[in-house]
């Protein structure tokens, strides 16, 4: 398996994969998030107050081989594989570029209706910033 | 695999599941196209817009096999949703979480140790976040009379 990536590697690989994505307008991106349980460190601390969380990006593409041929078959893509760890201090922060990172990307989705008016476009626009 | 109805339903079931289950519980977002369209009638009229991608966000524990799950396509709740998840991540509570929600929780508005002695419940077994559950989904028909919802 790969190793981790830092935060900011993570991030730019992640904008590049949502917005390849989002630019062929199909496909997937998956993002999970949990709670890393480390083997030795918790045996070592385990009344240490909150674990790390581990971050994973992939594009679900799978090339393993079929295991019924056992057959390789041909790498016409690769799977995307991104992970980070994030240290529970900095949770804060990493989830603010996190999501700044997923909203710039994510341009498939449905942009805010702005034909009602001008006077709820401008309410739009306010809860936009806020 | 319940789709809860919103997305304050949805993070305070996963923050309560997170509470129960804190050590293998998951959270999954995932951002996809629609993998399949209608193969094109040859329809020059029909212009040829773009599919709307949609963003599911799952929460799921293995051991109790507990699934929740949330989705939407509206680009503007994106932000709001992963920072919430950050939230989750941090631990947050179902009070901490700030939602707001008066009528989904009573339990977190009333006060912090309110919210302490439904935690134990909540790990006694499955059995309590599923119930919790449904009691939702008797909310959720009732908002979707109103509102409509998608």
């Amino acid at each position: 398996m790969a190793p981790h990536l830092g935060h900011e590697e993570f991030f730019s690989s992640l904008s590049d994969l949502l917005s390849k994505t989002s630019q062929n307008a199909r496909g997937s991106v998956f993002l999970t998030q949990k709670s890393l349980i480390d083997a030795a460190a918790s045996s070592e601390n385990t009344s240490s107050a909150r674990p790390s969380i581990l971050i994973r990006a992939t594009d679900g593409n799978t090339n393993a081989p079929n295991p019924k041929n056992n057959k390789v078959q041909k790498k016409t893509a690769s799977k995307a594989k991104l992970s980070t760890i994030v240290a529970p201090e900095d949770l804060e922060a990493f989830y603010t570029r996190y999501a700044e990172v997923c909203k710039a990307g994510m341009t498939g989705l449905k942009k805010r209706d702005r034909k009602k008016g001008k006077a709820k476009a401008k309410g739009g626009a306010k809860a936009a910033k806020a | 695999m319940p789709y809860l109805p919103t997305s304050q339903a949805y993070l305070e079931q996963s923050a309560l599941l997170l509470e129960a289950y804190p050590n293998d519980t998951r959270i999954t977002t995932k951002y996809n196209f629609p993998s399949s369209q209608k193969p094109k009638p040859a329809e020059e009229s029909t212009t040829p817009t773009a599919p709307i991608a949609s963003l599911t966000l799952k929460t799921y524990n293995p051991t109790s096999g507990i699934c929740l799950k949330y989705r939407t396509n509206k680009a503007a709740e994106v932000g709001r949703l992963i920072t919430s998840l950050g939230k989750l991540a941090g631990g947050a509570s179902v009070a901490a979480l700030g939602l707001g929600n008066a009528a989904a929780a009573p339990g977190a508005q009333a006060g912090g140790d309110v919210e302490m002695t439904d935690a134990p419940e909540e790990g006694t077994g499955s059995a309590a976040p599923t119930a919790k559950m449904e009691g939702n989904k008797g909310g959720k028909g009732k908002k979707k009379g109103g509102k409509g919802k998608r």
